[in-house]
């Protein structure tokens, strides 16, 4: 672990509302209100959450399906904005993207790499620079210049493992991938995980494999129906969130 | 307006990215056909050419030139046609990486736009040569080209912009938009020329055929393409005999502009809105 306590991440009473889903006209009339943003109807997909990750930690987010634990890191890559509260991100922030998004099929490994390495925000110069490691780290070498549609799915995720993480991004987000692949590959990515946060670079893992958030993250936030319901050390609020599903299900079955 | 500036900035930020997908519509479009971006010509020649034959042999009336002269406004027609209905469907073909990655939402139905402005370009240059073949001289007035071609760029990238933030909230749109443009190809003078614009007594010169003319191509896409074929074919191969109006031109040019900046305008309003509807 790195000694400094400079914040990579920064969360404060942050809201975030969704409009509930209408079929039929609403949208249209959504489209051409004037009272953009004031919306009654609405959702709350977190509620007044707050929480920093200082720079070089690796933090996993837990929680059962539709807790809200992909809201947060939507908002985390800004691609949602908060409806209240504030968040802030030093540094530049990238997601590991998933199967197919940021790939096209009839391009080739390496026009994919520039492809995806575009979409994150890297420059053409930056992408060139990191080529070579890229391809490297992906072991494609071979199969590089061949349109990925005849690639396998694992070779596939390789292919944007090696580019999330080549790239050095400051903070990477890691949205439940590293379950795909074969073990061998999966062995690689958590050494390069190892090696991405010894280089003081910042994790944020969510994951429903409480395994691997062992192996990841030494601390983990629960989240649960977009609250956090607790922050702390991954053994304790891992086996806090084992007995709390335990007990739902007896619940479900009685 | 100083979020429009900063959208602007954040978007020259982005360039490489625009520059990439533009790049990928253009490899992926023809990948696998054998001629190629020939099809952005060959599809506007075969257009013009049905034109030609059904006006020489069917309804038989002669008109000289008239290939070259619906050649002229088919490609600027087909760049107005793709750019919009291509745009359309952008932000949901994208709704993957829109869910996952911050990037300006714009660059999407941006970089349809410019790669079908690249294939007008691309088919402007095979147009060039059709005209030499036929023996059709071009005037000097082609340098006011890349004038238009901006102007009619801005034209386009506004309405798409529009068209494809709406299509998010109502797939509606797509439809719409697609009978839209099947309406506005008839109030342009694509198969007929801007003479039959006249009032009664047939004289072009009349001051009243002069109005008529000016409130018809206050339609921004028939001024264009009226302009269009000012410039790109001689004196010689003119079916109208009246010229280009300048100031009528810097008016359809004005109308470019402020559609160009209601659709930017319209399309950040709601971008950060996409990720959650789709």
């Amino acid at each position: 672990m790195t000694s400094t306590s400079e914040t990579a991440i920064e969360v404060t009473d942050l809201w975030k509302a969704f409009p509930r889903y209408k079929p039929g006209i609403g949208s249209l009339k959504a489209l051409f209100s004037f009272r953009y943003g004031q919306r009654p109807d609405r959702v709350w997909g977190l509620r007044d959450l707050s929480f920093t990750v200082s720079r070089g930690e690796s933090v996993a987010v837990i929680g059962r399906n539709g807790s809200g634990k992909s809201t947060l890191l939507g908002i985390l890559a800004r691609v949602y904005l908060p409806t209240r509260g504030r968040v802030c991100v030093k540094g530049r922030i990238a997601p590991l993207l998933e199967l197919g998004a940021g790939f096209h099929p009839e391009l080739t490994g390496r026009e994919n790499i520039v492809l995806n390495g575009a979409i994150l925000g890297l420059s053409r110069k930056e992408i060139d620079a990191h080529m070579d490691d890229i391809i490297r780290f992906s072991e494609l070498e071979e199969f590089i210049d061949t349109p990925i549609k005849t690639y396998s799915v694992g070779m596939q995720m390789r292919l944007g493992f090696a580019v999330a993480v080549q790239t050095k991004p400051d903070v990477l987000l890691v949205d439940e991938v590293l379950a795909v692949g074969d073990e061998a590959f999966q062995h690689k990515c958590y050494r390069q995980i190892e090696r991405f946060q010894k280089e003081g670079r910042t994790i944020l893992f969510v994951s429903h494999d409480l395994e691997s958030v062992r192996r990841v993250a030494p601390r983990t936030i629960w989240i649960h129906r977009g609250v956090v319901q607790a922050d702390g050390p991954t053994e304790e609020v891992v086996s806090a969130y084992h007995e709390q599903s335990l007990r739902d299900e007896e619940e479900a079955t009685e | 307006m100083p979020t429009m500036l900063t959208d602007l900035r954040e978007l020259y930020r982005y360039r490489d990215l625009l520059r990439v997908l533009v790049e990928r519509d253009l490899k992926v479009r023809y990948k696998r056909s054998a001629l190629g971006f020939l099809w952005s010509f060959i599809n506007p020649l075969m257009q013009a050419l049905v034109l030609t034959l059904v006006f020489k042999f069917v309804l038989k009336i002669q008109i000289p030139n008239y290939s070259a002269w619906v050649l002229a406004a088919i490609l600027p027609w087909t760049f107005f046609q793709n750019s919009v209905l291509d745009a359309a469907q952008s932000i949901l073909n994208h709704f993957t990486l829109l869910k996952k990655v911050y990037f300006p939402r714009e660059i999407v139905p941006l970089s349809t736009v410019i790669s079908n402005l690249i294939h007008l370009g691309l088919s402007f240059f095979v147009f060039l040569i059709y005209a030499w073949i036929i023996r059709i001289h071009i005037g000097p007035m082609i340098l006011l080209l890349p004038i238009l071609v901006l102007f009619h760029f801005l034209l386009n990238a506004g309405i798409a912009l529009a068209v494809s933030a709406m299509n998010v909230y109502y797939e509606d749109v797509k439809f719409i938009v697609q009978v839209f443009v099947q309406l506005l190809f008839y109030v342009c003078p694509i198969i007929y020329p801007t003479s039959r614009i006249v009032a009664e007594g047939g004289d072009p010169f009349s001051p009243m055929s002069l109005l008529f003319l000016k409130l018809y191509l206050l339609n921004p896409m028939a001024s264009l393409i009226f302009a269009y074929q000012k410039i790109l074919l001689s004196r010689a191969a003119q079916l109208d005999p009246r010229p280009l109006d300048f100031g009528l031109l810097c008016i359809t040019f004005l109308q470019c502009l402020l559609i160009a900046a209601w659709g930017y305008w319209f399309f950040n309003k709601r971008k950060w809105e996409f990720a959650e509807r789709l």
